[in-house]
C-alpha cells in the first residue's frame, strides 16, 4: 500500500496533467464548456428545491431545523455523487485503458486516481454554488451556514484516501470481474438510501418501533455515514464536526486506502497480462 | 554525454542480468476466475498454486548479462517468448522464478505511441508520453524542438493524434522514447513501421545511441538488422534459450533450422503433389501436376539439392560462398534431345541468372536411365537475401520434359558486417578516397 502512495508521489506531475487532460477532454465539443461543471450543480439544486418545496413537503424532517430541504440534500448528495461516480468510472478505468498498460511502462494506479481527482475537480466547483445558496438562505433568516464551513477543506482531505482506496480497489478487481461494475452500482443505489442523506440521523432517534431502532444501527454503521454527516455539518449548519465524527472518519478512511491500496498492489502483477 | 553531474555514481559495467529466469501464463479455463484471484490475493502470485499442466510455459531457463553499452539482440519465432522476455526487462511483467537486475535508467519500445490519447494534440501528448517515460515537464520542454524536430512532424504537433496516420504516430512515439535519453533502451520489433527513410533514421539514431556507450536490447524478426547492430544474439525457441552467440554465428544457426524445417514442409507438400500428380500423369502423360510443375515426364526431376563448398547439403549460404547445384534426373526411355537448365531468382520473381546446357554449348548425344546433373559456383557472389531456384529438362525446342518452378529455395547472407548494399549481386569491390576525405571510427 505505501507502493501505491509512493508511486502517486513520484509522478504526481503526470497525475495532475493526466486530470487536467481528462477535464478537458469531459466538455471538449460542448458550447458551455466548463461552465457545465457550475451549471450542473446550479440545475439539480434547482430540481431538488422545486420538488421537495413545491411538490411536497415532506412531513417528517427532524434535525434539519428550519433550513430549506433542497439545501440540506444537495450538501450530503455531491459529496456522494463524487464518490459513487469515482468508484463506478474508477473501476473501468483500467480496461478502458488497457493498451496503455499491456503495451507501455505505465504507472497503472494512476488511472483510477485521475477520476477520483478529476470528480473532485467538479465537486470542488459545485460548492460555490451550495455555499452561495446557505449565504442567501441566510440572509433569508433562515438559520443555515456558519463558521464551520472553514472545516470543509479538512473534511475533503479526510474524505479523499477513502474514495480513492474504493476507486482503486474496484479497478484492480474489476480487470479480473467484469461483475464488479454492476455489483457496486447496485450496492452504491442501495447504500445511498443507507446513507443520511434525503433524512437526517435523527429520523430513527426516539422511535419506539424496533424496526426503525433497528435501521438506526445500520445507518449508523455505515461507513459512509460519518462524511456524510460531517458535510451537512460544516456546509448546512456551518457547525464544526464533533470529535468523535473525526476519529470515525479518519478511521473509515485509513481503513478503505490500505485495503484498496492493498488489493491493488498484489494485483498489480496481474493487469499487464489481464486488462 | 558523460556529464559527471548527471550521473554521480558511475553505473555497474553490468547493464542486464538475468538469471534462471522462468515465466509461466495460466492458462484461463472458464470458472477458474475466482481460484485465480484466490491465488494471487493470498500468494501474491498468479501462478504461486499453479499445476504445471495448467499453465503455459513462456519462458524457462533463462540465463544470460548485457554488459553496459553491448547491443543484445533477441530472436526466435513466433511465440519464442521474445516479447514476453522484454516485458520482464522493462518490469511490466513479474518473473514466476529467477531474477532480474538492470541498472540505469530503461526505456521500453514495444507498441511506439501506445501511451497516446487519441483525443488530444501531438504537442500534448510529447508531455504526457515524456512523463511517462520518466522526464520532468521541463526537460520535456527543454527537448521539445528537437523531438518534434526529428519526427518530421511539425506541421501536425496541434493536431488531435487521431486524425494521425499509423505512421505519424509511431514516428512520434519513436521519437519521444529516444529523446528520453535512457541508458538502457528495450525495442520490441517497432523499427518495421513507419516508412524506410524513417526506419534508416531511427536506426542511425541508435547507432548514435550505441556510440555514446549506452545498451540496446533489440528484439527482432529482422535478422539483417539484428545483424548489422547487435554485438551478440540470443536465440529463443518456445521459451528455451537456444544458444548466445555472435550475430553471425547466431543467425546462421537460425536460419539453417528455419531453412530445414522449411524443407520439410517443402518436401512434404512436394511428395503429396507428387502422389497427385502420379495418378494424373497415368491419366495423360503431357498433364502438369500444380503450377509450379508441368512437363511430359519423358525425363523426370526426382531431386534437387544445393551443396555447400564441403559438399553438404545446405540452404544457407554466405554471400561469396562456394556453391553446388545438384539435380537427380531419370529418363523414362532413351533421349536423343534433352537440355538441362538451372535459374536463380528473387521470391519476388526477378531473374537473377538463368543458364542452360544448350545455351553453353552441349550438344545431346543420348541420355538414359538416371543421372545426377551438378553445377558449381564457386565463389557465389550473390547480396544477401533470400533465393529461389528453377530447373529443368527440356527438349532443344523447349518442349517441357520436366519444368520445375521454386523446386529449392536458399538464403545469403553478407560475408562480413560491413557488407551492406542492396541488390542481388556483390561485385569484388573496394573504396578509394583522395583529397580531404575524412571518416570517425576504425579504419578498414
Amino acid at each position: 500500500m505505501f507502493r501505491v502512495a509512493r508511486q502517486l508521489f513520484r509522478f504526481r506531475g503526470l497525475l495532475g496533467t493526466l486530470t487536467a487532460r481528462e477535464l478537458k477532454a469531459r466538455y471538449r465539443g460542448s458550447v458551455l464548456g466548463f461552465l457545465w461543471s457550475l451549471a450542473n450543480p446550479l440545475l439539480l439544486l434547482a430540481v431538488y428545491s422545486f420538488v421537495f418545496g413545491v411538490l411536497f413537503r415532506p412531513a417528517r424532517s427532524q434535525g434539519i431545523g428550519d433550513g430549506p430541504y433542497a439545501l440540506f440534500i444537495v450538501s450530503g448528495l455531491f459529496p456522494w455523487v463524487w464518490l459513487s461516480t469515482s468508484a463506478l468510472e474508477g473501476s473501468m478505468s483500467l480496461i478502458a485503458n488497457s493498451g496503455l498498460i499491456r503495451k507501455a511502462v505505465f504507472p497503472a494506479e494512476l488511472l483510477p486516481m485521475v477520476v477520483v481527482l478529476s470528480n473532485l475537480v467538479h465537486l470542488l466547483l459545485a460548492m460555490p454554488v451550495v455555499l452561495s445558496a446557505v449565504l442567501a438562505m441566510s440572509l433569508l433568516t433562515h438559520t443555515v451556514g456558519g463558521p464551520g464551513v472553514v472545516m470543509l477543506p479538512l473534511v475533503l482531505l479526510l474524505h479523499l484516501p477513502m474514495v480513492a482506496g474504493l476507486a482503486l480497489g474496484a479497478s484492480a478487481l474489476t480487470v479480473h470481474f467484469k461483475d464488479v461494475r454492476d455489483l457496486l452500482a447496485n450496492l452504491l443505489t442501495l447504500l445511498f438510501f443507507l446513507t443520511p442523506i434525503l433524512y437526517s440521523l435523527d429520523f430513527f432517534s426516539g422511535g419506539q418501533n424496533r424496526g426503525m431502532q433497528l435501521m438506526g444501527w445500520v445507518v449508523r454503521l455505515n461507513p459512509f455515514t460519518p462524511f456524510t454527516r460531517a458535510y451537512q455539518d460544516v456546509l448546512f449548519f456551518g457547525r464544526a464536526p464533533e470529535g468523535l465524527l473525526w476519529a470515525q472518519m479518519a478511521l473509515v478512511s485509513l481503513v478503505f486506502w490500505a485495503a484498496g491500496a492493498w488489493l491493488f498492489d498484489r494485483l498489480r502483477e496481474t493487469l499487464v497480462e489481464a486488462a | 554525454m558523460s556529464d559527471p553531474l548527471s550521473h554521480p555514481a558511475p553505473l555497474p559495467e553490468t547493464a542486464i542480468h538475468v538469471e534462471g529466469l522462468e515465466k509461466l501464463y495460466r492458462r484461463t479455463l472458464p470458472g477458474d476466475r475466482l481460484r485465480t484471484l484466490k491465488s494471487v490475493l493470498v500468494e501474491g502470485s498468479l501462478t504461486g498454486n499453479l499445476r504445471r499442466e495448467d499453465a503455459i510455459v513462456a519462458l524457462t531457463g533463462i540465463d544470460f548479462t548485457v554488459a553496459r553499452g553491448e547491443a543484445f539482440g533477441v530472436v526466435g519465432g513466433n511465440g519464442s517468448g521474445k516479447s514476453t522476455l522484454l516485458k520482464l526487462i522493462a518490469g511490466m511483467l513479474k518473473p514466476t522464478a529467477g531474477r532480474i537486475t538492470v541498472s540505469g535508467r530503461v526505456a521500453a519500445m514495444i507498441e511506439l505511441g501506445a501511451g497516446f490519447h487519441p483525443e488530444i494534440s501531438g504537442r500534448e501528448n510529447v508531455f504526457i508520453n515524456g512523463a511517462v517515460l520518466g522526464l520532468s515537464k521541463r526537460e520535456i520542454a527543454r527537448r521539445y524542438d528537437e523531438i518534434v524536430e526529428f519526427s518530421g512532424l511539425g506541421g501536425f504537433m496541434e493536431e488531435p493524434v487521431k486524425n494521425y496516420s499509423s505512421g505519424m504516430y509511431v514516428r512520434l512515439g519513436f521519437a519521444v522514447a529516444i529523446h528520453t535519453d535512457p541508458d538502457v533502451l528495450l525495442v520490441d520489433e517497432v523499427l518495421a513501421v513507419g516508412d524506410e527513410a524513417f526506419a534508416h533514421r531511427c536506426i542511425r539514431r541508435i547507432e548514435e545511441f550505441l556510440a555514446a556507450g549506452r545498451t540496446l536490447l533489440l528484439v527482432s524478426h529482422s535478422l539483417d538488422l539484428v545483424a548489422g547492430l547487435c554485438d551478440r544474439v540470443l536465440w529463443l525457441e518456445n521459451g528455451k534459450q537456444r544458444l548466445i552467440e555472435s550475430p553471425r554465428r547466431a543467425i546462421d544457426a537460425y536460419r539453417q533450422e528455419v531453412a530445414e524445417t522449411e524443407a520439410e514442409e517443402h518436401q512434404a507438400a512436394k511428395d503429396q503433389r507428387d502422389a497427385a500428380g502420379d495418378s494424373a500423369a497415368a491419366a495423360s502423360t503431357t498433364a502438369s501436376s500444380g503450377a509450379d510443375r508441368w512437363g511430359s515426364r519423358e525425363a523426370e526431376i526426382t531431386a534437387v539439392r544445393l551443396l555447400n563448398a564441403a559438399g553438404a547439403e545446405h540452404y544457407h549460404l554466405q554471400s561469396g560462398e562456394d556453391a553446388t547445384f545438384e539435380i537427380e534426373v531419370r529418363a523414362a526411355a532413351a533421349l536423343a534431345d534433352f537440355v538441362f537448365g538451372i535459374a536463380i531468382a528473387t521470391p519476388r520473381g526477378i531473374e537473377v541468372w538463368g543458364t542452360n546446357t544448350d545455351l553453353e554449348g552441349y550438344v545431346p548425344a543420348s541420355f538414359a536411365g538416371a543421372a545426377t546433373v551438378r553445377l558449381t559456383c564457386p565463389a557465389l557472389r550473390l547480396a544477401a537475401g533470400e533465393y529461389t531456384v528453377d530447373v529443368a529438362v527440356h527438349a532443344r525446342d523447349g518442349a517441357p520434359y520436366d519444368y520445375h518452378r521454386r523446386a529449392l529455395s536458399f538464403t545469403v547472407t553478407a560475408a562480413t558486417a560491413r557488407q551492406g548494399g542492396v541488390g542481388v549481386y556483390v561485385p569484388e569491390h573496394r573504396w578509394g578516397f583522395t583529397g580531404d576525405v575524412r571518416w570517425t571510427g576504425e579504419e578498414i
